[in-house]
């Protein structure tokens, strides 16, 4: 009895052991890159050294980490690189978005979290100026001109204040504004700072100022969905907090001091970035890696770990330096020394975003390598470096510019050396959102999930809902604008990409990314360099898809006929009318046959596009069209076709439905295809009536 | 561990009974699965995407039959692959879909499905009256009228039976909200994934525990009701509970050894599908077979367990071991 008894548990566990196995690691497919271009590459534009430097803080900060406050004050040396005197200067406060439930953020539906009634106190957090000084040639206190601004009519919202100086700065001259300030952090997940336990994530946390940039300051609220945009300067941050933290920061570490009072002085230094950004915690694990390749500078990664994501850390490097690499040679390299990649803490909202050369993850301790996550989130972030790190543009009206072009390279680079993910989904977790991330990942690995596959599918069920290219926080919803900030923009370049070939796409990234870094480019830069490489007009692509609401959808369709005999009254040999007869209908095998191929533009939107047909014995033509009409077809007397294609290399990403865009003469795989999956179907259907009997 | 056996020797002298029920099951899931199999037929016909879902899965088609297919095509999804069907039953039992849809406010599987659930619920309680007549002399063998005589002889009160354990779920459910609406707040405050990741798996677990003692208190009432032909379900009840503390190592063995069963069927099942390719017609008819071998070795688990039950109930108080 006992034998039967082990025998069955010993057959249980093999069978727990094959349903729960782990994974293979994953390897890195053998990379198809260009070979990086080095700074003075010739034909493409020279990489500057150094950015404009017109926004530079130094900057003074203690955090309590028991009463979860920031006591700051920085020293500003910004000059004015516009064409006029100005005398009024904005500055940002972001952290007012958590201070009540009435600031613009809290007002709104956006990707962060909104208050509820009966909010945990908390959750909230402020910015409060103690006093704004304009301290270069002689000492002006600017603290009573302080107002706040509401673009949007908000009067309660508080995240942009502005102050007056009597000294207008001139075209070219500088000022140095001293700054003091008192901050709350807010607890868990009200934005992306904020702590839990002993965690903390500060970002967007000082008052910094806006960017004078197309005649005027730029300076919005923060709206619910929005990021951020600003000058680039020297970056010198003093950060004082108890010893036994360990932090990461933008930049790199000069100095460490011991102070009597039991807290511990750490100095950052960065030139030439536009924001900072730093993490504190006494659980991070550190972990070391360093990217070398022939042709890019070397970088050290430095991974603060959470301790049950100790595990992950070696997926974590390695998908740094594909995002260094893979993005390095598409674009231009990445400058800095060193680059920090932080695992936010279980509970934090701060995964998944971007500062300068520091960025967070985001895993689960259950993450099986063909989920591709971390790996995804990872390239993604580290990838924002080279696009909102260093070319900068403005994300509050221009997201796209950065999170588009960096969702495009993140598939990109995800295929080029992952391979495409599997499908998974997670179980047992509950529906609500903290359970529903926990579930145990069931992953189908013979289920692969191709590039561009869900952001097609997003735009297909949400594209016509606003045009692409319009400012971030004019969205209709917030599902809308991830849309058209992340998914759409991917797709359009993808598709420019399959337009232009990789060659010339690799070049207009390579030449946009070196004479826009720390230039703050707009959309008409980039498509003026679409211009300049491929020496056409390609502004109609762009009217077809950036500023556009329309879907791309081409279709095929295949009518076949018998080949015509001539019947009736025809002119026989001595030109005379003669009747003829039809033939009798041919028995059995389907005789000759005239074709007739239809591609059909069911979208808005028009792409030239190919067509591939096949012919019984064998033969294949190709067509090519420029799919401005509703239709165009393609006869061919005398010949069978048995498949047709339009767009067979899949270079139209943007076609929303691609199921249309093939026919094949014959119906035997899908009644075989139909028969498979519907006895998986039957299957699944058994065992869940079965299951019924569990409950009675 | 003898009394179980004993069942499974009574349940195989009587085979005839998987068949049947397995016979009734794949009649009410047909009427599920072909309106999808014509559905499937329809937006393949003619595509390429026919050929890749013949040998593979093309993820771009089904994205966009997701989209458009409403009802039980809904449910078509990546994740019936493999072992895949099994990890989603026991997720939609843990989100209270069984019975029925009854505890999750019907969501989580098309309501076409839901109702279809409930008609072989019902199916099975009638059954239940059949086969626990037959397993009570298991030696005598069963005909289908002295099968359909019993079941309609003991039907009301099996429903009854039913019934009540329905409402102890309903219970279950019903204080179920709040733990985990506080196990998610603990989860969320949590210091460490890991500690969220305990909470989550251990309410999981914790329910499928509760279920499986309300399953067992209820299957012993029924066995108690035919066995010794007692009139009141609740009696019934009340004596299967005092049944099963007096035997729990016993029939909590039964249920121990029935359940590793289950996994190992599910592994062992995991394992062929893999190994199987399925493309042309033999394939498909070879996949098919090992598609119903898997629903019948699953019904004979249940009917098994069930033979077992009827066995030691009718060994007493009795220690057999």
């Amino acid at each position: 009895m006992r034998r039967i008894a082990t025998g069955v548990l010993l057959a249980a566990l093999a069978a727990a052991s094959v349903c729960c196995s782990r994974p293979q690691p994953y390897r890195l497919r053998p990379l198809l890159l260009p070979p990086p271009a080095g700074p003075d590459a010739p034909g493409l534009p020279p990489v500057p050294a150094v950015s404009p430097r017109n926004a530079s803080y130094t900057i003074e900060a203690r955090l309590d980490p028991g009463e979860h406050t920031i006591a700051g004050s920085l020293v500003l040396d910004w000059r004015n690189t516009s064409d006029r005197a100005l005398s009024s200067f904005p500055f940002h406060l972001y952290w007012n978005a958590f201070r009540n439930n009435l600031s613009t953020t809290a007002r709104g539906e956006g990707r962060r979290r909104r208050f509820e009634p009966g909010e945990d106190r908390r959750r909230f957090g402020w910015i409060e100026v103690r006093s704004v000084r304009r301290v270069d040639e002689g000492e002006e206190d600017l603290t009573p001109t302080r107002q706040y601004l509401h673009e949007d009519g908000n009067a309660d919202d508080r995240t942009v204040m502005e102050v007056r100086s009597a000294r207008p700065v001139a075209p070219g001259a500088s000022a140095r504004f001293r700054i003091e300030w008192d901050a709350l952090e807010p607890y868990g997940d009200p934005g992306r700072a904020g702590w839990v336990h002993d965690y903390h994530f500060v970002a967007q946390w000082f008052p910094k100022i806006g960017v004078f940039w197309h005649g005027s300051w730029n300076a919005h609220p923060f709206y619910p969905t929005t990021e951020f945009f600003s000058d680039f300067g020297v970056y010198d941050v003093r950060l004082t907090l108890p010893r036994g933290f360990v932090v990461g920061a933008t930049g790199r570490l000069q100095e460490s001091r011991d102070n009597p009072d039991g807290t511990r002085t750490l100095r950052f230094v960065q030139e030439d970035v536009h924001d900072f950004a730093w993490t504190a915690s006494r659980r991070f694990l550190e972990r070391r890696g360093r990217f070398e390749d022939p042709g890019y500078p070397p970088v050290e990664i430095r991974l603060l770990v959470q301790p049950e994501h100790e595990h992950l850390a070696a997926r974590y490097v390695e998908a740094t330096k594909i995002a260094l690499r893979d993005y390095g040679t598409w674009a231009a390299p990445y400058p800095y020394p060193q680059i920090t990649v932080v695992d936010p803490a279980w509970g934090s909202a701060s995964g998944g975003m971007e500062y300068p050369t520091l960025f967070t993850g985001g895993a689960r301790i259950l993450s099986p390598p063909e989920l591709h996550s971390p790996e995804g989130v990872t390239v993604h972030e580290a990838g924002h470096q080279f696009w909102y790190g260093l070319v900068a543009n403005n994300e509050f009206e221009e997201a796209w510019l950065d999170e588009g072009f960096n969702t495009y390279m993140t598939a990109k680079a995800i295929d080029a050396s992952l391979g495409e993910p599997a499908w998974g989904r997670r179980v047992l977790g509950g529906r609500e959102w903290t359970g529903a991330r926990l579930g145990w990942p069931v992953v189908q690995r013979g289920v692969r999930v191709p590039r561009g596959a869900d952001e097609r599918a997003e735009l297909r069920e949400g594209g016509k809902e606003d045009v692409m290219a319009r400012p971030g926080w004019a969205y209709r919803d917030a599902a809308s604008y991830g849309l058209n900030s992340y998914s759409k923009p991917a797709l359009v370049l993808q598709t420019l990409e399959g337009l232009l070939g990789d060659q010339t796409m690799t070049r207009v990234l390579r030449t946009y990314a070196r004479r826009f870094r720390f230039a703050h480019p707009a959309t008409a830069d980039f498509i003026a360099v679409v211009n300049e490489v491929t020496g056409q007009d390609w502004r109609w692509f762009f009217d077809e898809t950036f500023f556009s609401s329309d879907l791309c959808d081409y279709a095929v369709t295949v009518d076949r006929q018998p080949v015509r005999v001539p019947t009736g009254w025809l002119e026989g040999r001595d030109g005379k009318l003669e009747y003829r007869k039809a033939p009798p209908k041919p028995s059995g095998r389907e005789g000759a046959v005239d074709s007739r191929v239809t591609v059909v533009r069911r979208g808005e939107v028009r792409m030239p596009v190919q067509l591939r047909v096949e012919f019984e014995g064998g033969r294949v033509a190709n067509e090519t069209w420029d799919g401005r009409d509703r239709w165009k077809r393609f006869e061919y007397p005398s010949a069978k076709v048995v498949r047709a294609v339009v767009d067979p290399e899949g270079r139209i990403a943007i076609d929303v439905d691609r199921v249309d865009n093939e026919w094949i003469d014959t119906d035997g795989p899908a009644r075989r295809a139909s028969t498979r999956w519907a006895a998986r179907f039957l299957l699944w259907v058994q065992a869940f009536l079965e299951l019924q009997t569990v409950v009675g | 561990m003898r009394a179980l056996l004993d069942g499974f020797r009574g349940l195989f002298r009587n085979a005839g009974l998987i068949v049947l029920v397995l016979a009734l099951n794949a009649a009410v899931a047909l009427v599920a699965a072909l309106p999808v199999a014509s559905l499937l037929r329809e937006d393949l016909s003619h595509t390429g995407a026919s050929t890749r879902m013949m040998y593979g899965f093309d993820y771009d088609w089904w994205r966009h039959f997701d989209h458009q297919a409403g009802g039980l095509a809904g449910d078509f999804a990546p994740d019936l692959l493999g072992t895949g069907f099994a990890w989603r039953n026991l997720d939609l039992l843990v989100q209270g879909v069984v019975p029925a849809g009854l505890f999750s406010g019907f969501t989580g599987a098309d309501a076409a499905l839901l109702a279809l659930a409930a008609l072989y619920w019902l199916l099975q309680v009638f059954l239940t009256g059949g086969l626990l007549a037959t397993f009570r002399a298991p030696a005598g063998g069963w005909t289908f009228r002295g099968l359909v005589h019993a079941c309609g002889f003991h039907f009301a009160r099996l429903l009854r039976v039913a019934l009540l354990a329905v409402a102890g779920a309903a219970v279950l459910f019903a204080a179920w909200r709040p733990l985990t609406a506080w196990t998610d707040r603990l989860a969320r405050e949590a210091v460490s994934e890991r500690t969220a990741l305990v909470l989550v798996f251990g309410r999981a677990a914790l329910l499928l525990l509760a279920l499986l003692l309300l399953h067992l208190v209820s299957s012993y009432a029924k066995v108690i009701l035919v066995c010794e032909e007692r009139r009141s379900a609740v009696l019934a009840f009340v004596s299967s509970l005092g049944f099963c503390a007096r035997q729990l190592g016993a029939v909590l063995l039964q249920y121990l050894v029935v359940g590793l069963a289950g996994i190992a069927l599910v592994g062992l099942f995991g394992v062929l599908d893999r190994w199987l390719p399925v493309s042309g017609w033999t394939t498909q008819l070879l996949a098919l077979a090992l598609f119903e071998a898997f629903v019948a070795a699953q019904i004979a688990l249940r009917l098994g367990l069930l033979a077992g039950q009827v066995e030691l109930q009718q060994a007493g108080d009795r220690p057999r071991e």
